[in-house]
């Protein structure tokens, strides 16, 4: 059963993956990375990773994607003609998709994947309870650092974007 | 989960062990409500402010550090590691800060901008750099990283009514988002391969740097854990400007304000190396490949820095690019410190002499009256010692210091890591790297040449180059900083006795 439900999400995801590639209207390939998303979301689930599921649901396809949305709309995007590709993309492509399988099958040939735990221990990142309990006591430094971190980003944003005082 | 794990957890966060980094944050923090509270005439006193409060800073740590009292060990449950390294990269991060500051406070005061914000980001980034060179657990690595790079962003930008500004600023935002990328995916390449139970030294907390190095001793063909390697070595390298991965350098150098710049040359790199330091701890096991890596970045880096430098005449691009061969230099020396126990010693003794060099090259530089500092060609330096022949001398030492002329401390600094190299029984690196100092001899006399001897000028361009630099201009703290620059060189050039004890001990 739950193979088939993998199998099913598995293809959505790739299918709105290449729907975001391949699509000529901006506002679409933004409509098919949601489905890329909530597939990934739906993964989660069936890992039993229900935290991560609902924040890959409420922060990238809820917040990330409308702040995506938006900015589409105010840059009035038209649809992009089709351009020759160069020979260059295509070099590039290949060695890239080159490398992309030789990683892949490198990884999947290798001993760390093949030598399956028994019983894999629980990711102390998948109940929110748990999440938080390692957020306030072994990650508490890196979360105040976060804090900074997001503090200098706003103010950033307001420097740069205030209106240059020119008395 | 019983509590008594939280309690534990709980009584190893030692927040009096980062003392000087909660310092840091709370001055950063107190600048801004000084500005709300200040009347608007007291506001030009917010820089000195800074200034003074990192000097505080700088003194408790110089004094913590000689009378070796501050602690060492893990703290916060495994997140940071604190050892006498880290205890200098401290001091060095401080000092670039407080040269920076001063920058700013030159630069920024010649033009219309918010001018607190920019104290308050660069004491947020050099706090965060402090714990990264202490950081021994690759979350805390990360977001120290992210905290010092998303500050990097606006500083860089900081000059937006400058084209070239915002362009470097939007080169840097992707270049360092793509290498932030490659470094999160190497990150968690070692997290699935370390925590593999299957595996033999797996652990739980397998981004912690001891479990890691514990795990890749067990398993050193692991393809995972190698793969993670090189990614994560790929991002470190983009910090420092090593070659493959230096492309974003002159462009970045050229258009950012010239405080930014001596940040970035100086804080950004150093702050890659003191991570390259502690990741050589943890992939020792990878020596096999870890090793004949940074090999071939360090000769590609030398060789690239010093003959790109060759040709540029914009000087924000040669002091790029020549910091891409420092890159190199160094480089060569975290190479020998896996045989030789003091090439780390070498390493910050060079950075220190890097920063002072630096700082004496920068100074000067923030007083070539110039309103847009991305354009500062060798011309501009004309007659730069016949105006005003302090500012020349500052130059002098500095660039003599960065090509390493005796009796400087860049010479012992190079000197240094060659010797290492040397007890190394790395001769083909060493070969190389003196290739390289021979090159850059020739773009760093460039510029004293164009500072000390008469350009040729058509008669109507003279009218046009106003690049007079008045010494009185200069000012107490102006004078102050470039003696300050020269003493250190002379002095480290000739005395590096608290240095070496650590070479001999």
């Amino acid at each position: 059963m739950t193979d088939i439900f993998f199998y099913i999400f598995a293809t959505a995801a790739l299918a709105g993956a290449l729907g975001v590639v391949f699509s000529r209207n901006t506002v679409n390939g933004a409509m098919c990375l949601i489905g890329t998303f909530l597939s990934m979301a739906s993964l989660f689930v069936l890992l039993e990773a229900y935290f991560l599921a609902v924040i890959q649901v409420l922060v990238y396809a809820g917040a990330v994607m409308v702040l995506f949305l938006f900015i589409i709309m105010l840059l009035d995007v038209k649809e992009s003609a089709a351009k020759k590709t160069s020979i260059y993309t295509w070099a590039a492509s290949l060695i890239g998709f080159g490398i992309l399988v030789t990683g892949v099958v490198a990884i999947s040939a290798s001993e760390s994947i093949k030598n399956k735990a028994p019983t894999m221990p629980e990711a102390s990142g998948t109940s929110l309870k748990a999440f938080g309990y390692e957020l306030f006591t072994t990650y508490l430094l890196p979360m105040q650092v976060t804090g900074f971190l997001l503090l200098i980003a706003m103010i950033g944003v307001i420097v740069l974007s205030k209106k240059v005082n020119t008395e | 989960m019983s509590t008594e794990i939280f309690q534990k957890i709980a009584e190893t966060n030692t927040w009096s062990w980062i003392a000087p980094e909660l310092a840091m944050g709370v001055l950063a923090l107190s600048l801004l409500v000084l500005e709300v509270i200040l009347p608007k005439v007291a506001h030009g006193a917010i820089p000195r402010i800074a200034i003074l409060g990192q000097l505080v800073i700088l003194g408790y740590v110089v004094t913590g550090t000689c009378a070796g009292t501050f602690p060492a060990g893990e703290a916060f449950g495994g997140m940071l590691y604190f050892d006498g390294t880290g205890q200098l990269f401290r001091v060095f991060f401080l000092g670039a800060s407080i040269f920076v500051s001063y920058l700013g406070m030159v630069s920024l005061d010649k033009r219309l901008l918010p001018q607190v914000e920019y104290f308050h980001i660069l004491l947020v980034i050099t706090a965060a750099l402090m714990l990264l060179a202490q950081a021994n657990h690759f979350v805390m690595l990360f977001v120290a990283l992210e905290t010092a790079t998303v500050g990097f962003y606006i500083l860089v930008s900081y000059f937006r009514h400058t084209t070239v500004s915002l362009e470097a600023g939007l080169k840097y935002l992707i270049m360092g988002a793509l290498s932030s990328t490659i470094l999160l995916f190497g990150i968690v390449l070692l997290y699935g391969a370390g925590s593999n139970p299957a595996l033999a030294g797996s652990s739980q907390d397998s981004l912690n740097f001891g479990n890691l190095a514990g795990f890749l001793a067990a398993n050193p063909d692991d393809t995972l854990g190698l793969i993670g390697m090189i990614l994560v070595i790929s991002g470190v390298a983009f910090k420092i400007g090593a070659f493959p991965f230096q492309i974003w350098i002159p462009d970045v150098y050229q258009g950012a304000p010239l405080p930014t710049t001596a940040l970035l040359a100086v804080s950004s790199k150093a702050a890659g190396f003191a991570m390259l330091l502690s990741l050589s701890k943890v992939f020792s096991a990878l020596g096999d490949w870890f090793y004949p890596l940074l090999s071939a970045l360090a000769v590609l880096t030398i060789l690239f820095g010093n003959f790109a430098a060759l040709t540029q005449r914009n000087l924000k691009r040669v002091i790029g690019l020549s910091g891409v061969s420092h890159a190199g230099f160094l480089l060569i020396g975290v190479i020998a410190a896996r045989t030789v126990d003091w090439a780390s010693t070498a390493i910050l003794f060079y950075l220190f002499a890097y920063l002072l060099a630096s700082a004496a090259v920068f100074s000067v530089l923030v007083h070539l009256n110039k309103d847009d500092d991305s354009d500062l060609t060798l011309d501009d330096l004309g007659d730069l010692a016949k105006k005003n022949g302090f500012l020349g001398l500052g130059l002098a030492v500095g660039v003599g210091s960065l090509a390493g002329i005796p009796p400087l401390a860049g010479f012992i600094g190079k000197l240094l890591i060659f010797i290492a190299a040397f007890k190394a029984e790395l001769y083909g690196l060493l070969g190389v790297a003196i290739v390289g100092v021979v090159v850059s001899i020739y773009y760093y006399f460039g510029i004293l040449k164009s500072a000390f001897f008469d350009v040729w000028q058509f008669q109507a361009d003279e009218e046009e180059a106003p690049t007079a630099i008045p010494g009185s201009a200069l000012g107490f703290l102006g004078k102050l900083a470039i003696v300050i620059a020269i003493a250190g060189t002379l002095l480290l050039g000739f005395y590096q006795s608290p240095f070496s004890s650590w070479l001999v001990g």
